[in-house]
């Protein structure tokens, strides 16, 4: 396989890739690695915290939880942001690294939050679970997750009483698309899924009472239906795998959908509702290679983020900058703005993103500094420099980064080819005329100073 | 001809014939500090408590409810017979003795939600309770109506949903010099000087460019505008004092922003409340009237309005912890010089005719007082930006 296209694979179903793993596969098929890749993820790692604390004041009575219901938030607010850390070293290091991208990816399409950090971490891993399984059996698990019947009131929703939020976002956001169903349709689907709840360790409970036995109408067909039935009936319809395609297409091949290959994407789905199998198919694909599918995403903050630490492993002494960084980029994991998630694509971007991601290498990797220094002069007065920027601005993150990794992951890769590596795009006219009047000092420098490039946003 | 238009006139002549362009540049800054109308949003993050803020302390169901948290009539101040402020809004009741406050009871919206994050976002997005919607209210009015991503600025580190919208998002800033100073550096300059539109019409790598440009020229900008006054008023030594400092340094400064957006957080008041809420709505008032003041000073006030909301109010029955758990409909300030309808807007919510919750039901939706907003004072059109329409009240 060609580099360019490793490369290109290796950005969109993962955070990059180095160079002596590229040396690896260069010499491998397409076939052996894109199998590789799905075989890889097989397994499932659960990410997992300790949760004997919480797990002890969920297991007795409702009245003991009630009572500790303000620890319980507190714990899970601590613990919630633990996992976003251990998620985001997870992404870095990943054992299943396909399969830790599709996580993330669903993540954003079955979008849920929740402040008892028990039901949070299950769901999360149910997103894992399921990642690369079959959709059918992912859109049954979600909607019995704990988690989610009390993020979209399925807990509520009761045999004379229905509450339709979930009923809706099934469709609207995590099926169909809006525009493809009728106000009749939530209401019917709703008295589906009455009597949904969950007991305090988090798991489904069905209440038989509080469901609705009656005769539903749904998408033209009646009967006694369950929530199961609901979600077999949704599927049935083209539209389903369609929109699952054209969000897995906008993710992670193009902003703008080409209608052929997504017509071809979903006559595949639509068979078997297979994500491993719609995921192997787009890999393979000759169009997924395409000139202009490359270098043209820009890159979530995560994928930004995680990027780095691939290039140069950066540790933050306080967890807390790592948040705050999220939080700055506009994408703090485990915490989207509402159900419909992160919009992505240029809305990443504004004003603030923008100046906070083309700073961020610097400021995180290099004390805020990157080289200026001429073309054919003497670099002497740059570590003065850099002394006089670690003073004044390398103090506003705590971070430890690892150059010796970096300097051994690159050491055959020539300084003047040290771009083909850290981007994933080509350089502007006016940027490339700056940089080569520039001396390319080290290749450390050399680094940063292409992390700092509009251009090291693209993936 | 009054001297507003003349120079509109003259604005019109100066396109017609070749004045030198600095003449210009002075043109269409005096016209812009001539009626630029501002909106200032403040926001009570956690949902504070509206029943202990503005006080019906001749309502026996009050003190029924709230046998020990109700606040004494003794302690409460004045507003008429009926309904009264909390102890330390003193500040707000000069505010409304100058007819500079109005009041708006009973507000939120149908079928609410008392999830903090959820009823925020309803707010935020201005949306329908079971809606979702990715841009917020003052973001959308930016898309359409706002000439520089520094039209709306929101006194924080990172951006409310509010404040984003479809294709523009607003400007978080807390320092404009750390701001400024994080832009400017040589590097990001050279990189695109000398770039020709050619290559900013390319796909996402020439929105980031263009992005780019715009951001350093907003930082610039508004590091550049504001530091020409020197703040010198005193404000409270806290969080939101120092937000409201920054906002009437750029407000004085001329800036061309039409929405500011600031905020205090804590209302969450489920435990041991009369403290936590005493505290607050101090911080709250003594910045606003210190703000207010400033304003004055600089003959600001007159081209400021002022809003305040929560995200719900808090249940009418105190708790067992000495506190109250999350409500619904609750109160709105206003507050600016040209109010046409000064002091209590509209009647108390009924502390009898509850919901199943044993919560307010709503008398005014929040909408209507953002329709009204956009379509009185910042003049735009409401529709537009609420996707609805909405009945325009009559306070401004």
């Amino acid at each position: 396989m060609k580099t360019k296209h490793i490369q290109h694979l290796y950005w969109r179903i993962g955070f990059g890739i180095s160079p002596p793993e590229l040396k690896k596969l260069s010499k491998q098929s397409k076939k052996v690695i894109v199998d590789n890749l799905l075989n890889d993820s097989k397994k499932v790692t659960p990410l997992k915290l300790d949760t004997s604390e919480l797990d002890d004041l969920l297991s007795g009575s409702y009245e003991k939880t009630k009572e500790n219901i303000r620890k319980v938030r507190t714990m899970s607010r601590q613990k919630t942001k633990e996992l976003n850390v251990a998620w985001v070293e997870r992404l870095t290091n990943p054992k299943e690294l396909l399969r830790e991208k599709m996580t993330l990816f669903w993540a954003n399409h079955f979008v849920c939050k929740d402040n008892n950090y028990v039901y949070s971490q299950q769901f999360h891993n149910t997103l894992r679970t399921h990642a690369l399984g079959n959709f059918r059996d992912f859109v049954i698990a979600i909607s019995k997750e704990a988690a989610m019947t009390k993020y979209l009131n399925t807990k509520q929703n009761r045999k004379r009483k229905p509450n339709e939020n979930f009923a809706r976002e099934l469709m609207e956001l995590f099926t169909l698309g809006v525009g493809n169903y009728t106000e009749n349709d939530i209401k019917e689907s709703a008295r589906a899924f009455t009597g949904y709840s969950h007991n305090l360790q988090g798991r489904f409970v069905f209440r038989k009472r509080q469901h609705d036995e009656g005769i539903k109408t749904f998408f033209g067909q009646s009967g006694n239906f369950n929530g199961d039935d609901i979600i077999n009936i949704i599927l049935k319809n083209r539209q389903c795998a369609r929109f699952i395609c054209e969000k897995i297409y906008r993710y992670f091949v193009n902003d703008i959908i080409d209608k052929n290959h997504v017509n071809d994407m979903t006559d595949v789905f639509y068979a078997d509702y297979d994500i491993a199998n719609i995921i192997r198919y787009m890999m393979f694909s000759s169009w997924f290679y395409d000139e202009k599918n490359m270098g043209n995403k820009i890159k979530s903050p995560i994928e930004f983020l995680v990027g780095i630490k691939n290039v140069v492993p950066v540790n933050f002494k306080k967890q807390k900058q790592l948040l705050y960084i999220q939080k700055l980029l506009g994408q703090t994991l485990l915490n989207p703005p509402n159900v419909a998630g992160w919009k992505g694509g240029r809305n990443w971007i504004d004003s603030n993103t923008i100046i906070m991601r083309l700073k961020l290498p610097s400021l995180i990797l290099n004390n805020a500094y990157i080289s200026k220094v001429k073309e054919g002069t003497s670099s002497s007065a740059m570590e003065t420099k850099k002394q006089f920027f670690k003073k004044h601005y390398g103090k506003h993150f705590k971070t430890e980064s690892d150059w010796n990794y970096f300097n051994n992951a690159f050491k055959n890769v020539d300084i003047n080819d040290l771009k083909d590596h850290i981007l994933a795009c080509s350089i502007n006219k006016t940027a490339n005329e700056y940089l080569k009047s520039l001396s390319k000092v080290s290749k450390q420098e050399h680094c940063v100073q292409l992390m700092s490039l509009p251009e090291y946003q693209m993936c | 001809m009054d001297r507003r238009k003349f120079l509109k006139k003259s604005s019109l002549a100066s396109s017609l014939f070749f004045v030198p362009s600095f003449v210009k540049a002075f043109e269409q800054v005096t016209s812009m500090s001539l009626g630029y109308k501002r909106l200032v949003i403040i926001q009570l993050s956690g949902g504070n408590d509206g029943l202990n803020t503005v006080i019906p302390f001749r309502n026996d169901l009050y003190y029924k409810e709230r046998p020990t948290l109700a606040i004494p009539k003794s302690d409460i101040i004045k507003l008429n017979d009926d309904v009264g402020l909390h102890t330390n809004l003193a500040p707000l009741k000069r505010l409304y003795d100058d007819g500079h406050l109005s009041i708006i009871n009973n507000v939120g919206y149908p079928n609410p939600v008392r999830s903090h994050f959820r009823s925020m976002d309803i707010w935020q997005t201005a949306t329908d309770s079971d809606k979702y919607l990715q841009s917020g209210w003052l973001g959308r009015y930016l898309d359409n109506y706002g000439k520089h991503p520094y039209s709306a600025i929101e006194i924080d580190e990172s951006l409310s949903l509010a404040m984003k919208g479809e294709t523009t998002n607003a400007i978080a800033t807390q320092n404009p010099k750390v701001f400024y100073n994080l832009s400017k550096d040589p590097y990001f300059k050279n990189i695109y000087n000398h770039l020709d539109d050619a290559h900013l019409s390319e796909h996402n790598l020439g929105y980031l460019y263009k992005s780019m440009i715009a951001a350093e020229s907003s930082a610039k900008y508004i590091y550049e505008t504001s530091k020409t006054v020197s703040p010198h008023k005193e404000y409270p030594n806290n969080a939101f004092g120092k937000q409201l400092k920054i906002t009437a340094q750029f407000i004085n400064s001329g800036m061309g922003t039409k929405v500011f957006y600031g905020s205090l957080s804590g209302f969450d008041t489920h435990v041991n409340q009369l403290n936590t809420q005493k505290r607050l709505l101090k911080n709250y008032a003594d910045g606003i009237a210190t703000f207010v003041q400033d304003l004055k000073e600089n003959n600001t006030f007159k081209d400021t309005l002022i809003l305040t909301f929560s995200e719900f109010g808090r249940r009418v029955k105190q708790n067992a912890s000495l506190g109250t758990d999350h409500g619904t409909a609750n109160n709105v300030f206003i507050i600016g010089e040209h109010l046409k309808k000064q002091g209590l807007y509209n009647n108390m919510a009924s502390l009898s005719d509850l919901d199943d919750n044993g919560d307010l039901k709503f008398e005014i939706d929040f909408r209507t007082i953002y329709a009204t907003v956009l379509n009185k004072w910042l003049e735009v059109n409401d529709e537009k930006i609420l996707n609805r329409s909405f009945k325009q009240l009559d306070f401004i």
